[in-house]
């Protein structure tokens, strides 16, 4: 594994969430950053260029479809990974987020915070991010 | 005076909403549990992690009626979708048996089931049959009778359609009720008191289900003990 920390970008608009991921990736040896909404989110992907993006869907100002749409249109960003972590669980929306080029589909209540870890590492190693 | 709302909003789009708005609190209540448990912020006793262990477990069964209202606003917006593919029962009904061991070993209840050669496959969404086998498990499971319960599944076909049979030796159900077995938020006195916890949708949930896929559920009181629950489900066409 490389030296450098890999920094995650969540962008939830639950501030409970965003503190409990925090906390665990934080201890888990990651960079953690946040946004609260979806415009907040877009503007990060850029500026902060994570390694991994966990990106929820039903968000203020800007939906994460919409996020995610325009981040993979963008040649400097369309490489990052993303994870979706969201509620919706009909078939529709997961099919719509891994269409739109989501590496990932967790839903919130059907899994816990040690395998979104594990999931974030195994991502970040699949798409060569940790060696 | 009181204001009116320009719309009134039907009742399966009110629990739609309801639902949805629950998830997100479950989830949070749920990380917390699952961090504290963890030890990551110090290792807990024995009794605390008994109660935290007994708080999760608690979040699971309000996730699971939260997914339970989810089905009902969608099968009353008729937004419920299955997807059908060929399924091979025996293969489907012998997983969700093995998913229950150790609750049925716990239950002091024995599951019989004898997956038959050569039977076809049918034509079904792997998922939502999954659902309705996970169902009348769970029931036989919690309504057993006190001895020790004893559940038969079995497997046959009559002309284009499989006939799966759950044979139980439970508490059964009272004659009055037969007519309300299949309604929603139906359930019975002696099922209340044996599980507190239980919704009165799985049935109905589940006689969805068996509706979309072309089939039929029924019941019938046994001779002896208990009731037999029986669904049809069409054979995939090869």
């Amino acid at each position: 594994m490389s030296n450098k920390k890999q920094k995650i970008l969540m962008i939830e608009d639950d501030k409970f969430l965003r503190k409990i991921y925090r906390d665990k990736l934080t201890r888990a040896g990651f960079v953690f950053i946040e946004a609260t909404n979806g415009i907040e989110g877009a503007n990060k992907i850029i500026s902060e260029k994570p390694d991994l993006v966990l990106l929820d869907l039903i968000l203020p100002r800007k939906n994460g479809f919409d996020v995610l749409i325009d981040m993979k249109r963008n040649l400097n960003t369309k490489n990052i990974p993303v994870i979706i972590l969201s509620n919706l669980s009909q078939e529709l929306d997961i099919k719509r987020g891994l269409s739109f080029g989501a590496e990932d589909y967790l839903v919130k209540t059907d899994i816990s915070l040690s395998e979104v870890v594990d999931k974030v590492r195994g991502w970040l190693v699949k798409t060569k991010k940790i060696k | 005076m009181l204001e009116t709302y320009p719309e009134k909003p039907k009742i399966s789009e009110v629990i739609s909403i309801v639902a949805h708005q629950l998830k997100n609190p479950l989830s949070v209540i749920k990380g917390y549990l699952e961090v504290l448990l963890s030890g990551d912020f110090g290792k807990v006793n024995q009794k605390q992690e008994e109660y935290l262990s007994d708080a999760l477990e608690n979040v699971k069964i309000m996730r699971k009626i939260v997914g339970y209202l989810l089905d009902v606003s969608r099968i009353e917006e008729k937004k419920y979708i299955i997807k059908t593919k060929p399924v091979a029962l025996g293969d489907l009904i012998q997983e969700v048996i093995n998913d229950f061991s150790s609750l049925a070993k716990a239950s002091n209840c024995e599951i019989f089931f004898k997956k038959p050669k050569d039977f076809p496959s049918v034509s079904a969404d792997p998922l939502r049959i999954r659902q309705v086998i996970e169902n009348l498990i769970s029931n036989a499971l919690k309504y057993r009778s006190v001895g020790g319960g004893k559940l038969e599944i079995r497997l046959s076909k009559k002309n284009k359609e499989v006939v799966v049979s759950f044979k139980d030796n439970g508490i059964g159900i009272p004659k009055e009720e037969f007519k309300k077995v299949f309604s929603k938020f139906y359930r019975s006195e002696s099922a209340v008191e044996l599980d507190p916890s239980g919704t009165g949708l799985g049935l109905y949930i589940s006689k969805a289900i068996i509706k979309l896929h072309g089939g039929k559920i029924w019941f019938k009181i046994n001779k002896d003990f208990g009731t037999t629950f029986y669904f049809t489900i069409p054979i995939a066409k090869i």
